[in-house]
């Protein structure tokens, strides 16, 4: 008497199947926008979009390859006030009095950790003023200074070589330029300051 | 069989079946409100015409109120409908402004990011949407809202958005909500006109001039983001963005729905809509989805993403990640 009730079990656990693979595979052949851009592997051609060819700002070559290739960063130096450094800083010592306050005395240096905060050469290079330095001594161009701020903050540099980190410049398509570090940062005090919005959203009204 | 709207119906140029088939009522109707009209015109020539605008404006608006639906439209009749636009913006507020009507591109679809980490809720990016969409500065209407939320909450419901103090706050992060411009829009099912829908690219539209202003997408949409226009939008000449999109930051009328496109006018241009250029913290990344290469891309492979109210279904273009 077991043997029909287990059958009838049997059977009905074959009909759920039968009804269930299906369903579940329409379910996932559904896809969505995840499976849509998964799929999109296909290199995107630019110049489908015409208006975003030319380079519209100053910029550089980086010297590192992102998945898309070769990206270009806003230059730095033709943004400094007082660039060349050497005009002042060459071989001689600085005669004028209070040339330091004068010259550099908006500079708060807030880097690094307290117990251990940056000086101004651990970044810039002592007997060659227009240039950076890195910990293992290389000298580093202005215009390049992610690869002085890699050296600590290797995170945001892999994100912003990708794109996660740091911003383009007004274009998503075309030859990708993006804001250096300094762009965004202060280098001497490159965390963001508190301040006021510059709008503020009013309060909920009616269907808003 | 009334002559007239046998003339009107073979029209040769009409291929699209759907075109051909609502002939019957609104053609006829469109072609007895014309001689109706044509009766009043010759009426009112004879008795000071200037009330009604121009000779030229009332031509005008007349095309432009029985326009088309935008999709429904040739390439060359959204072209006219722009010009039309263009000249009737020129004629009734004397305001010079340059409208497109740029079709999608090929291979791109939209997508969106936002850091919630790197948000600090400077508000730049509301400003600038505010001045890029040519929004009401009367009720004050904005499509982005930044929420101030406190560690550990996990939903910008419960979030603070009228915030007006120093920022950021300590132990708090800031998510910023606008249209997610979902791949499967509630707002786009709840339409009774069809005066929404989503382009090819992504970006859910609305054709204000098709819009009957019932509201029942601010109700169908879990995001908030739509904004229904109660008064006629009031924006200075000065600060008025003349370059338009037909689908995009064009003025609006009273009644009508609108929303965010991700800047249609920009981002078909190539360039990053008003809020990504605007923020100053790089919270927010853009870009085409089925690039590989993209950022857009390259967040999604390589951050910890998450979508708000994924378990809707709606399917959103817009991620939220974290550092």
């Amino acid at each position: 008497m077991k043997t029909p009730t287990l059958n009838h079990w049997l059977y009905g656990i074959w009909v759920a199947l039968l009804i269930m693979i299906p369903a579940d595979e329409a379910y996932t052949a559904e896809g969505g926008v995840v499976d849509t851009y998964k799929n999109a592997t296909a290199p995107f051609d630019e110049n489908t979009v015409d208006a975003a060819l030319s380079l519209p700002i100053p910029s550089v070559l980086v010297t590192e390859r992102y998945q898309g290739g070769r990206f270009w960063v806003e230059t730095r130096k033709d943004k400094m006030q007082r660039f060349k450094c050497r005009q002042c800083h060459n071989n001689k010592p600085v005669k004028v009095t209070r040339a330091a306050e004068i010259a550099h005395g908006q500079i708060a240096l807030k880097h690094g950790s307290e117990s251990r905060p940056l000086s101004c050469y651990t970044c810039h290079k002592k007997d060659e003023r227009d240039f950076l330095v890195t910990e293992q001594g290389t000298k580093i161009d202005m215009d390049h200074s992610y690869q002085m701020c890699g050296q600590c903050h290797f995170r945001q540099k892999k994100d912003w070589v990708g794109g996660a980190h740091g911003k383009r410049i007004s274009y998503w398509a075309g030859q990708r330029v993006v804001k250096n570090c300094t762009g965004c940062h202060d280098p001497h005090s490159p965390r963001f300051k508190k301040r006021w919005p510059v709008i503020y959203s009013p309060p909920l009204s009616k269907s808003q | 069989m009334d002559p007239r709207k046998n003339k009107i119906c073979k029209k040769p140029e009409e291929k699209d079946c759907r075109q051909t088939k609502p002939c019957g009522r609104r053609e006829f109707l469109k072609g007895a409100a014309k001689a109706a009209a044509l009766g009043g015109a010759a009426m009112l020539t004879g008795c000071g015409g200037g009330m009604l605008g121009s000779k030229e404006e009332l031509s005008l608006r007349w095309k432009e109120y029985f326009k088309k639906h935008y999709r429904l439209m040739t390439q060359e009749e959204k072209e006219g409908t722009v010009r039309r636009l263009e000249s009737l913006a020129k004629i009734q507020n004397g305001v010079n402004i340059q409208m497109s009507s740029t079709a999608p591109i090929d291979g791109v679809l939209f997508g969106y990011a936002f850091n919630v980490t790197r948000c600090e809720g400077y508000m730049e990016c509301v400003a600038a949407c505010v001045k890029e969409n040519n929004l009401d500065r009367k009720s004050n209407m904005q499509y982005i809202r930044i929420f101030e939320m406190e560690h550990g909450q996990l939903t910008p419901e419960v979030g603070n958005a009228k915030f007006y103090h120093q920022v950021p706050v300590e132990d708090h992060f800031y998510m910023g909500v606008q249209c997610n411009q979902c791949q499967n829009a509630p707002c786009v099912k709840a339409c009774p006109t069809k005066a929404t829908w989503q382009e090819p690219d992504g970006i859910v539209v609305v054709d204000y001039d098709w819009c009957i202003g019932c509201r029942y997408c601010i109700a169908a949409c879990p995001y908030y983001g739509r904004r229904f226009n109660w008064n006629d939008p009031v924006v200075p000449e000065e600060e008025m963005t003349k370059k338009q999109h037909y689908l995009g930051n064009r003025m609006r009328g009273r009644g009508q729905m609108e929303k965010c496109t991700f800047c249609v006018q920009r981002s078909r241009a190539g360039r990053l809509p008003a809020c990504v250029e605007a923020c100053p913290t790089g919270a927010r990344v853009f870009g085409n989805l089925l690039d590989p290469d993209s950022e857009i891309r390259f967040v999604l492979k390589n951050k910890k993403v998450f979508r708000w109210k994924e378990d809707l279904g709606t399917d959103p273009k817009f991620w939220y990640f974290v550092d």
